[in-house]
């Protein structure tokens, strides 16, 4: 190579303005700098360029026709106008086309007053069509999936959506279908437009083609009050803007600004999790227990029998006798507040973990989200990404798809990823994929422990041999890394929640406090036998928003607020701690579990830290981790109760196992109790491969219960599926399903057929004439 | 300093411009027994209007609500469903609420009100006892089904008719029979510009 290599910057003048830029730059992105407004339709920042709506036409000196900005890179002495004369009549013409068919229901239509096609036709539109004829009749409010409404006489064709979910997603089920006058947006297959993803197009719609169900006539877009915020469903921490109209929410946006965390987009659960608030069934006043009913008290006395309850225990049996559950779901502030009361009554059972995650810090090689995206192999250990952190999945999906880099799962099953995975057999085989690389990134999920700590030596191993390693820890709490780092975790010589559960089994347990955690629909220990334990406690409080199974074991429940109705820090799996500000006037009531904590601390007469201590501890940075994956310092008294079940069943001979998913609309909780996404929710179904299902004779939309080699009987009346990708002699069931909680069974376990009723043997739904 | 005939000049003057009014017809009647015709486009109470088919003009696409300056009125949308469609198109006021005590009665929602569903009547009766019984929602605002209300104002002869429907009905002060010679100057309007009655 004789020639130089092309120079790093170039040198252009936009609007008489010189500026700088990086070669390879679009004149769009360079017109950035200098402040000035290209209007774009189907150009987006993280799609790239199209070239397919020319609105962005802007005259560039010497060449004779207008050129459209968003394809064309810099070039060295370039000078750019990007208004002008000449540049708006294009601009002009370019909009006469967009507007010939599109029709003028701007009043009713949900993108009107944000929409760039309206904007745009009020800076560079005639005012008056020429179009003699009608406009095209199409069809509106189509249905493209449970989320999506698909209005075609509005579309543009701008092809933002089907690129999304190409680029992006590499999902690839939307498509143009047609072409010319009958273009249509569609998904090739023909079947509604089902995604993790899908809200995400109707922000990159840049006309009201694509719109909400959940936002469909709502609001319009000057009603709402926006409060910018964390999302509080999962782990990711991704930056979320709340729309408040009136007292509800009517909607929540992504960030696009917010490239550190969630790169601008927001996952379904997220965005469409958020009705929940509102549910009929959502408890609005302490209830207390008296035989089989509960009765409404106020809050006065709710504090009084809670301190009580306390006092009763502890005066009884002592610290020992008193344990307190959760924090995976609270803030910070109220992390803090419960840890220094407890600490003040000396009690040690401490423990977030209700569920099947056992860790929450993903060690000392705990990685951001950017070296994520920059690593060259991303290993996934355990539950796919995709459903436990579906944001995280879209980084992973961007890191092979647009940086090379190579993903690799092993243990998990369904990766649902979209993009190139490799699944490893044998941990071994991960010594393979590992030549010649030099970054990696593992995402764990934080279940297995003993897994971890394979994973932890084998990566420890691996930095020894000069691979830099980052790690994720992607698990089921949204603030499980906050409830860890705050020390929400048995303190000296306590108990875990195991052992809580065990000592309330043998009569030691005389109190225990549950905050926003549902364990007898999660916990491993199955949903029986933990019911069991918690009833034998003598007194069981219950903060909480709904009556969840756990909660219909309390004594006392304490109505509990949602993330979007206080305010707090939480830190995300990537150790960020991230601002959560109230969006909505929570229901009179209810009282965030601060204050309840706040004002237990005041009738017990006990010492906590005043607010401004508080918040420095709740936003003070995470200390750097000393441990690796499965080995973290409290972990010792959970590796004991791993003999009640929780390891993984090895796998049986020519039997059946199980295989326990995860789904991102699975729960008990918020995604239960919120009616307008019934249509989301997974339905309790087996999955099986073909060669399976013909081997034990059951066929698709027969219903079969599960029992597991020790009788638990809870997964009752699952749907058959057939899927030619399943494993063979394996059962796929999705975890956290209320109807059929798979709580109880983990991964590998051997699990025989119980009652099965042939679909034909159903009650038939519908009856020929 | 005037002069004593000037003077005496000025309180003829006076006295016989009372005078003159003394022998002309009265302005003022015996309300509420008797009630003047108002302004052809005065602006009084609100009503939403329908289609002659029956279906609301209202789309509930709260351009009246922005409009407002004096904030008073609450739209809420909703999606017609496909067995009882409420409105054309797929939205309709789900709820449409005017606080008629905060507003100003200046018509701007009339003015952006793309379907011409909210128009203001001459009815400007509204006294109550109670401050909530002010704010109008649809079951006082929307006409009946069967009112027949078809066109809209503009396109009627004589502007403002009298069937208003359902509110005007109740509390009308419209006589149509008599005209808009209510004022001073809606009598000289009358005499002016004739045509402009419903006469």
């Amino acid at each position: 190579m004789t020639e130089a290599g092309p120079p790093q910057s170039v040198s252009l003048t936009i609007d008489g303005t010189p500026v700088t830029v990086p070669a390879g730059t679009l004149v769009v992105e360079a017109a950035k700098t200098v402040d000035t407004d290209v209007p774009v339709y189907c150009y987006h920042p993280k799609l790239g360029p199209a070239g397919l709506c020319r609105i962005c036409l802007v005259e560039i000196e010497r060449l004779p026709k207008l050129q459209i900005a968003c394809n064309t890179p810099v070039a060295e002495g370039m000078v750019v106008h990007t208004h002008g004369q000449k540049v708006e009549d294009g601009r002009r013409a370019v909009m006469e086309f967009l507007l010939l068919n599109h029709p003028l229901d701007c009043p009713i239509c949900d993108k009107g007053g944000e929409c760039d096609l309206q904007d745009f036709s009020m800076a560079y539109g005639q005012g008056a069509s020429r179009l003699a004829d009608a406009k095209a009749s199409k069809p509106k409010a189509l249905d493209l999936g449970p989320t999506i409404v698909l209005d075609d006489e509005r579309c543009i064709v701008c092809q933002r959506c089907t690129r999304f979910d190409d680029i992006i997603t590499r999902e690839r089920s939307l498509v143009v279908k047609d072409r010319g006058q009958r273009d249509v947006i569609a998904t090739a297959s023909g079947e509604p437009y089902r995604s993790n993803f899908s809200g995400n197009v109707t922000e990159l719609c840049p006309v009201g083609a694509l719109t909400s169900k959940t936002y469909r006539f709502k609001s319009r877009p000057w009603d709402n009050h926006r409060t910018a915020t964390t999302c509080t469903q999962c782990s990711v921490g991704c930056q979320l803007f709340v729309d408040e109209r009136y007292g509800t929410i009517a909607r929540t946006m992504s960030v696009p600004s917010d490239d550190a965390i969630s790169d601008g987009w927001l996952c379904d659960r997220g965005r469409y999790n958020i009705g929940f608030y509102a549910d009929a069934r959502r408890i609005t006043a302490p209830l207390l227990r008296r035989g089989e009913q509960y009765v409404q008290i106020g809050w006065d006395d709710a504090v009084e029998a809670w301190a009580a309850g306390l006092r009763d225990a502890l005066g009884a049996a002592g610290p020992q006798a008193v344990g307190v559950l959760g924090g995976g779901r609270l803030l910070n502030e109220e992390i803090v507040l419960l840890v220094a009361l407890m600490q003040e009554l000396g009690v040690t059972n401490l423990d977030w973990r209700a569920g099947r995650q056992r860790q929450a810090t993903p060690g000392r090689y705990a990685g951001t989200y950017a070296e994520l995206e920059a690593a060259q192999l991303i290993l996934a250990v355990g539950r796919p990404p995709s459903q436990t952190a579906p944001v995280l999945d879209l980084r992973i999906r961007k890191a092979v798809s647009q940086r090379g880099a190579r993903y690799v799962t092993y243990g998990g099953h369904a990766a649902g990823s979209f993009v190139g995975v490799t699944p490893l057999r044998s941990a071994d085989d991960v010594e393979n994929v590992l030549s010649g690389v030099e970054r990696v990134a593992v995402v764990w999920d934080g279940i297995d422990l003993e897994l971890g700590a394979r994973l932890a030596s084998a990566i420890d191993g691996w930095v020894a041999r000069g691979v830099s390693v980052t790690t994720y820890l992607s698990g089921e709490a949204n603030n499980a890394r906050g409830a860890e780092a705050l020390g929400m975790v048995p303190r000296s010589g306590g108990l875990p929640f195991t052992g809580m559960l065990d000592a309330a089994q043998n009569g030691r347990l005389r109190s225990l406090s549950i905050f926003g955690a549902n364990p007898v629909l999660h916990h491993p220990l199955g949903g029986a036998s933990v019911a069991n334990a918690l009833e034998r406690i003598p007194f069981l409080v219950v903060s909480e928003l709904f009556l969840t199974e756990t909660a219909q074991r309390a004594h006392l429940i304490l109505p509990a607020r949602t993330g979007f109705e206080k305010a707090g820090h939480v830190i995300n799996l990537a150790g960020d701690v991230l601002p959560v500000h109230q969006a909505h006037a929570a229901p009179p009531g209810t009282l965030a579990d601060g204050d309840m904590l706040v004002a237990l601390a005041a009738e017990l007469a006990a010492e906590v830290p005043g607010p401004e201590d508080v918040l420095a501890r709740a936003t003070a940075a995470l200390p750097a981790a000393t441990h690796g994956f499965g080995d973290a310092a409290y972990s010792e008294g959970v590796t004991a109760s791993k003999s009640d079940g929780m390891a993984a069943g090895k796998p049986g001979g020519g039997g059946l196992r199980i295989a326990v998913g995860s789904d991102i609309f699975a729960g008990g909780g918020t995604i239960w109790f919120d009616e307008t996404l019934a249509e989301l929710r997974p339905d309790p179904a087996a999955t099986l491969s073909p060669a399976t299902a013909a081997r034990l004779d059951v066929h698709i939309g027969d219903r079969l219960d599960l029992l597991s080699s020790s009788g638990d009987d809870s997964l009752q009346g699952l749907v058959v599926r057939i899927d030619a990708g399943a494993p063979d002699d394996v059962v796929a069931v999705i975890d956290g399903l209320p109807e059929a909680p798979a709580n109880s069974f983990a991964d590998g376990d051997n699990v025989v057929l119980g009652a099965r009723r042939a679909a034909d043997a159903l009650e038939p739904a519908l009856v020929l004439p | 300093m005037q002069s004593f005939g000037g003077a005496v000049m000025a309180l003829y003057r006076g006295f016989a411009t009372t005078l003159q009014f003394a022998f002309q017809k009265k302005p003022t009647v015996q309300y509420p027994s008797v009630r003047k015709q108002h302004a052809p486009r005065f602006h009084g109470l609100h009503e939403l209007r329908r289609y002659a088919d029956g279906k609301e003009r209202c789309i509930g696409c709260e351009l009246c609500a922005i409009a407002c300056p004096a904030n008073a009125i609450t739209v809420i949308g909703a999606e017609n469903a496909p067995d009882d469609r409420r409105s054309p198109g797929e939205r309709f006021a789900g709820r449409y609420e005017i606080d008629e005590l905060r507003c100003i009665f200046c018509g701007l929602c009339e003015e952006a009100c793309p379907t011409d569903a909210i128009v203001l009547t001459p009815r400007f009766e509204m006294a109550d006892y109670r401050r909530g019984s002010f704010i109008y929602s649809k079951d006082r605002l929307l006409v009946p089904p069967d009112a027949g209300v078809g066109a809209p104002p503009d396109e009627r002869p004589g502007g403002i008719p009298a069937d208003l429907g359902w509110v005007t009905e109740q509390k009308s002060t419209v006589d149509i029979a008599r005209g808009y010679d209510a004022t001073y100057n809606g009598a000289k309007l009358k005499d002016e510009h004739k045509g402009l009655t419903l006469q």
